[in-house]
């Protein structure tokens, strides 16, 4: 047969397994998550399976492909992320983020690596292995804590949450640190740590720069169609990564910065947006997880399932409990939020694209540090994904429930308007519950619009009278939020 | 509505000592049941509801200013309190700041109409900024009531 048809039928086959995994994956979605399974480790048995030494036969080695690809999915997942994240909530949580993002990376890393050598591993693989899942990860922790309808309160959610999106760089800077260690020795110096903070901050700046950049140009082109909106904002993400690394910065930090900055403006066609970048992250993440499956040769797992599955429980019981807790406990945060924060410390997609950078770089003993690292970001999946409803509970750190409403509103636009629809979930606590419409006496330039009342859509009349449960869509200027948000509660991010 | 029409003057406090917000809100109830508008048994529910309220967003509306309320089925009519810190608390506010200006509110759940209405007066007030910028400066109880009243006689040409 030819080459060509061999090729095509297996990409047939490949899809077809695809299809109906990613399929099969959203329809359980709902059931999945109930398990407390996160659905992208379907995905890593599917790559596993597709793999060369599985049913697929893919033999895929190429990792400076899988780098490349891989820090794609890194910057789509971070786009997400900092699109949804908003700069207040970003602007509240940034100090504990922050420690946790840095110094508190910086502490897993070294005490999982003691960890390694205690367990017999050379000091150079000891050091790549916390290095490499030191950061908590972005697409994982979203997941868990947005799709989840789990309603954290903001202080825990929004650290983690912030947390997550802004470690990354620091785990990136610190594997790069070890694999220059370990391929010459001789020419390291510790003065090269000076360069953290360096890479940070010019990340920082250059995600700031071209955040205010793209802002001011997506509100300004006119693209021939609505399609390619996002075409545009993706164009600004990537960048913003090329731009700050070139510039010896963190482009992982810029792209989370410049995602904030765009997140935070009246984007044209934004609510369209934010869902294309939602799909782009979570196929993202499906692609990252495929990809370590793919990687991941099966019978060299045996070899390394002691020190693997010791270092993954070691990194959740010990490593991240005790750097949460020596980051956050000077803040004075409460012993049961560190608890929490400590716990959910879930790993994905940054540690399988950072164990290939060693393998890349010729390291001896890489290899074994990834497949050590397939264990630990499979049981830091599982292990918080699995109980963190039950510890939100324990550890009483849930918003009061919000149920999604039946139907969703939105006004799309090319141009950037002015004023503001938001819905309000009406809890009984909140001072409009069991108001009649006249009674309520809204500032100029507002009006409640609609209600959505269980499958039905209820006329805003006079006489209307709002009940806890109702979705509530409310005009309103800028100006007058904070009274809207006094008089109806809280707003729905929908 | 006025603020006299819900304000209880006995339990205005121009310093409160508490540094956290469940504090803030524990030391005005306290300060409500001490002068009477509320009962002994009923502190621990009506804490509990005021927090809940909070849970569903920080009552803090931004510029100093907070308005803690919720609605429960122990009091008759709609009662409401003042208070000062100095030192100005963390309340989780929409623009992150400290917030030196708190107003309480409890109102029973059937009267939702004098409890928006009350809320209305406090923000439109509020917006005035020498009048918050004076009732952060009052040194006494009494200033308060002064002020309030003042407030209440449109003299900050609200």
């Amino acid at each position: 047969m030819l080459l060509a048809v061999v090729e095509m039928q297996d990409t047939a086959i490949f899809l077809v397994m695809l299809g109906f995994l990613i399929g099969l994956s959203a329809i359980f979605s709902r059931h999945i998550d109930r398990l407390g399974v996160p659905v992208v480790l379907l995905f890593l048995v599917l790559g596993i399976l597709g793999g060369s030494e599985g049913i697929g036969g893919i033999a895929f080695d190429d990792y400076s492909f899988a780098v490349r690809v891989g820090t794609i999915y890194l910057v789509l997942i971070l786009v997400d992320g900092g699109m949804t994240t908003s700069l207040a909530a970003v602007r509240r949580v940034l100090l504990p983020a922050g420690i946790l993002a840095t110094i508190g990376v910086a502490l897993t890393a070294a005490l999982l690596a003691l960890f390694g050598r205690l367990v017999g591993l050379p000091w150079i693989e000891a050091m790549l292995l916390g290095a490499i899942v030191s950061s908590t990860d972005a697409a994982a922790v979203l997941a868990v804590l947005r799709g989840g309808n789990l309603h954290l309160k903001p202080e825990v959610g929004d650290t983690l949450e912030v947390e997550s999106c802004m470690n990354d760089p620091m785990a990136v800077i610190l594997t790069v640190t070890v694999i220059e260690l370990a391929l010459a020795p001789g020419e390291w110096h510790w003065t090269r740590l000076v360069a953290i903070p360096v890479q940070l901050a010019i990340g920082g700046a250059t995600g700031v720069g071209l955040g205010l950049a793209g802002k001011w140009g997506v509100e300004r082109v006119r693209p021939a169609t609505i399609g390619l909106y996002p075409a545009v904002t993706l164009a600004i993400a990537f960048l913003s990564f090329g731009i700050a690394t070139v510039l010896g910065g963190s482009g992982l930090l810029s792209v989370y910065v410049t995602a904030l900055v765009l997140g935070s403006a009246a984007l044209p066609y934004r609510a369209g947006l934010k869902r294309v970048h939602d799909a782009l992250a979570w196929l993202s993440q499906i692609g990252l997880f495929l990809m370590l499956g793919l990687l991941v040769f099966p019978s060299s797992l045996p070899a390394v399932a002691g020190v693997g599955l010791g270092a993954a429980l070691f990194l959740a019981f010990v490593a991240r409990p005790l750097a949460v807790a020596a980051c956050l406990l000077p803040l004075r945060f409460p012993p049961r939020q560190i608890g929490y924060i400590g716990w959910i410390g879930l790993r994905g997609a940054v540690p399988i694209i950072l164990g290939v950078f060693p393998v890349l770089a010729g390291v001896p003993g890489a290899e074994r540090v990834f497949n050590i690292v397939f264990f630990i970001v499979v049981v830091s999946t599982l292990l918080p994904g699995a109980t963190i409803r039950r510890m939100t509970q324990w550890l009483d750190l849930a918003r009061p429930e919000m149920p999604t409403p039946s139907a969703v509103l939105e006004i799309n636009s090319a141009h950037r308007l002015t004023n503001e629809i938001a819905s309000f979930f009406i809890d009984s606590s909140a001072a409009v519950c069991g108001a009649s419409l006249s009674q309520i006496n809204l500032p100029p330039a507002s009006a409640v619009m609609l209600i959505v009342r269980g499958q039905q859509l209820v006329a805003a009349r006079g006489a209307t009278v709002l009940n806890q449960g109702d979705h509530v869509y409310v005009f309103f200027r800028p100006e007058d939020q904070p009274f809207i948000e006094l008089l109806f509660g809280r707003r729905e991010s929908v | 509505m006025k603020f006299a029409d819900f304000v209880s003057t006995e339990a205005i406090q121009a310093d409160l000592v508490a540094e956290d917000k469940d504090g803030v809100i524990r030391e005005m109830v306290q300060s409500l049941l001490d002068a009477g508008g509320v009962q002994e048994e009923e502190f621990e529910s009506i804490i509990k509801a005021i927090l809940k309220r909070e849970e569903l967003g920080s009552t803090g509306i931004g510029r100093g200013v907070a308005v803690p309320h919720t609605k429960h089925p122990s009091v008759d009519r709609l009662v409401g309190t003042v208070a000062v810190s100095r030192e100005g608390v963390d309340f989780q506010s929409l623009d992150g700041e400290k917030v030196h200006l708190f107003f309480l509110l409890i109102s029973p759940p059937d009267r939702p109409g004098d409890h928006l209405r009350a809320l209305e007066n406090i923000s439109r007030q509020l917006r005035n900024d020498t009048f918050c910028r004076f009732l952060k400066q009052s040194k006494s109880a009494d200033d308060i009531r002064q002020l309030l009243e003042e407030a209440d006689n449109n003299q900050f040409g609200a």
